[in-house]
């Protein structure tokens, strides 16, 4: 079954400020959508206020994933319903260990520990470090293989990954490049990235990518596109409101 | 059923050590403290009377708990004390001993003249249990203290001798003690480049006095890893000092807590350099549930000349519930220019970001509250020696289960 992803108009406020003025984007299952865009253009702040974080208001506008509305939910429930986020910072819990996380997350326990080692070396992460505590004395790269190991384990309908490509050398983004790809046929995952950079893209192909300037979706095409912004930069997207 | 008076009175006088009654005689004149002293203010001194607590309360013998079997399953040597009296000993490992002191009252309570509840024990332990290791000795098994007070005071006396070169780990373990006072005093001394893990997990009854000392003393490139991790008692109160005497000696002290009810735990710390290039941490992190209270009060102090001392000191308190109540007094008293201390402290709820981030991957808000809450204590329990930590995970976890968690 195709599931969607709509975001309708989002409209986001960060400490006061209006950063999302109206965003719009419909995804399905099995597509790839690339969100790129200028440091400031609103990005990560999508994928934080998707994700719930307590430090975004949203002011209005609709997120329906299938029929329902992932706004009117809490964190968790959003989560459960399908869309997970991979953080751009992942951060410390300190006495969390990855694996209790996936079981109150809701990952059936039997063979748990064999699927996470498993997702691990998918990314090109030693499985041992899935036993240290959260996050805690990992590299900025472990930590968004990390995030990898999550998303490969909960299996999400929708995954969006904020700068998953930052911190990585060229062979982990080849690795978590592979792995996104793969999860777009192994269950039909939807994977919304957000970069800055095209490099991502040489592994894993894109349905549609959109420009993102000053909190609205300003363009969007196909595969193509990316070469135009390797080629152009984000001035020629560049729009004020 | 005998009060403290009488009943001590008649131990004293069964005692062929005079200096005993001496040291009885010091802890009248000086009496017991009162919430006027600065460092017993957070006490409930208004609902102590000692003369509850009986000290001839007849041996019983009886079943250990599930903990305390497990415990002795792991352990090389397993020491046995009932009230503070040595019940027996199991196992022998070469180059360890477990012996009673023969030292007396006066020896050993002459560093602790102001201090009335050292004092007591002084005076009043059954005996002084000695473990001591051989110089060059490593023992591969810990060696567990099963220690249960069946009730009124317990007075239980620990040493422990490293010899040079030699390595060790010690696991004490307090149970029962329902309505008693168990006031425990020890000292650890660590030789020449020894290492000494020491572990005491206080898992004593909600309604027991716990008023506890203990003084390591780290000699030449000598190593210290001490944890102390509270669960039980009224009051709890617990005094760690580490007094540092020779250089390339290290020190690292986790304390840790859980409060709840009207419980109100006292960790007090003395981080003390004598001698430069030795370091000494300390993490203190506790959580305080319902009305419970916690106090962190610890010092490092510096003697001039003790350069390139490296100390630090480190609260953390997790308050879950709008009733309850942290403190944290850290101080830092240095006479010498050449060092590097650092101390840091924090009182507040559970990270909210934290929380999210969990919660962002699918689990409740409850799980990752429990989550986080237990894993507040799993950092600390880290540490400890292999297949302990997760028997204690296992106890911490389930008795958490049991605490009420209110948040913002």
């Amino acid at each position: 079954m195709t599931s969607t992803l709509r975001i309708s108009d989002l409209r986001v406020e960060v400490g006061g400020k209006e950063v999302l003025k109206g965003f719009n984007l419909t995804m399905s299952s099995g597509e790839v959508h690339v969100i790129m865009g200028p440091n400031g253009s609103g990005k990560s702040t999508l994928a934080h206020a998707l994700a719930g974080h307590p430090g975004y208001r949203v002011t209005g506008g609709s997120v329906r994933l299938n029929d329902v509305e992932l706004l009117d939910l809490a964190p968790t429930e959003r989560a459960r319903q399908g869309l997970i986020l991979a953080l751009q910072h992942p951060m410390e819990v300190q006495g969390v260990r990855p694996y209790d996380v996936m079981v109150a997350a809701g990952a059936p326990p039997e063979g748990l520990r064999e699927r996470m080692a498993d997702e691990a070396r998918q990314v090109e992460l030693r499985p041992e470090l899935l036993e240290r505590f959260m996050n805690v004395d990992l590299s900025g790269g472990e930590r968004k293989r990390a995030e990898m190991v999550q998303l490969g384990t909960l299996r999400p309908p929708f995954a969006m990954l904020d700068e998953i490509d930052s911190g990585l050398d060229v062979d982990a983004l080849g690795a978590v490049a592979r792995r996104l790809q793969a999860a777009t046929t192994e269950w039909a995952c939807g994977v919304l990235v957000i970069t800055h950079f095209s490099r991502l893209l040489q592994e894993l192909t894109p349905t549609m990518i959109h420009v993102v300037s000053e909190g609205r979706v300003v363009a969007t095409g196909g595969p193509e596109m990316a070469e135009i912004l390797e080629r152009d930069g984000y001035e020629p997207f560049r729009v004020t409101f | 059923m005998n009060t403290f008076a009488a009943s001590a009175h008649s131990l004293l006088d069964s005692q062929l050590d005079q200096s005993r009654r001496e040291v009885f005689a010091d802890f009248e004149t000086l009496g017991l403290p009162s919430t006027s002293d600065e460092v017993w203010r957070y006490a409930p001194l208004s609902d102590f009377d000692l003369e509850n607590f009986d000290l001839t309360l007849p041996l019983v013998t009886g079943e250990l708990a599930p903990f305390a079997l497990a415990l002795r399953s792991r352990a090389g040597v397993t020491i046995h004390l009932q009230n503070g009296v040595l019940i027996s000993v199991e196992g022998s490992a070469p180059g360890l001993h477990v012996t009673t002191a023969t030292s007396t009252a006066r020896e050993n309570s002459a560093r602790y003249g102001a201090d009335a509840f050292a004092l007591l024990n002084c005076a009043l332990t059954p005996n002084t249990i000695v473990i001591s290791v051989d110089a060059n000795s490593q023992i591969a098994d810990p060696v567990v203290i099963l220690n249960t007070t069946t009730g009124g005071g317990s007075f239980p006396q620990l040493r422990v001798e490293l010899g040079t070169s030699s390595a060790c780990s010690i696991v004490e373990y307090l149970d029962g003690g329902v309505d008693a006072l168990v006031v425990p005093l020890s000292e650890f001394h660590v030789g020449n480049n020894a290492s000494l893990q020491m572990t005491t997990y206080q898992r004593l009854a909600a309604s027991a006095w716990h008023v506890a000392r203990s003084t390591a003393f780290l000699h030449r490139d000598s190593r210290l890893r001490q944890s102390v991790i509270s669960i039980g008692g009224h009051y709890n109160r617990s005094r760690n000092d580490a007094e540092i005497v020779g250089t390339g000696a290290q020190n690292e002290l986790r304390t840790t807590f859980l409060g709840a009810g009207d419980q109100i735990h006292d960790f007090r710390t003395r981080q003390y350099h004598l001698i430069g290039r030795s370091n000494s941490t300390l993490l203190s992190k506790g959580a305080v549930a319902d009305r419970a209270r916690c106090v962190y009060t610890g010092v490092i102090e510096i003697e001039k000349g003790a350069k390139r001392t490296d100390a630090r000191q480190t609260n953390h308190n997790l308050l879950l519930s709008p009733h309850a109540h942290a403190d944290s007094v850290p101080n830092l008293d240095i006479r010498e220019n050449d060092v590097m201390c650092a101390h840091a402290s924090s009182v507040g709820p559970l990270d909210e970001l934290q929380r999210w981030y969990l919660e962002s991957r699918g689990v409740s808000r409850h799980d990752a509250e429990r989550l986080m809450i237990q894993g507040f204590f799993y950092e600390m329990v880290a540490t400890l020696p292999s297949g302990l930590a997760e028997l204690v995970e296992e106890d911490i976890r389930a008795t958490l289960a049991e605490v009420n968690v209110v948040t913002p």
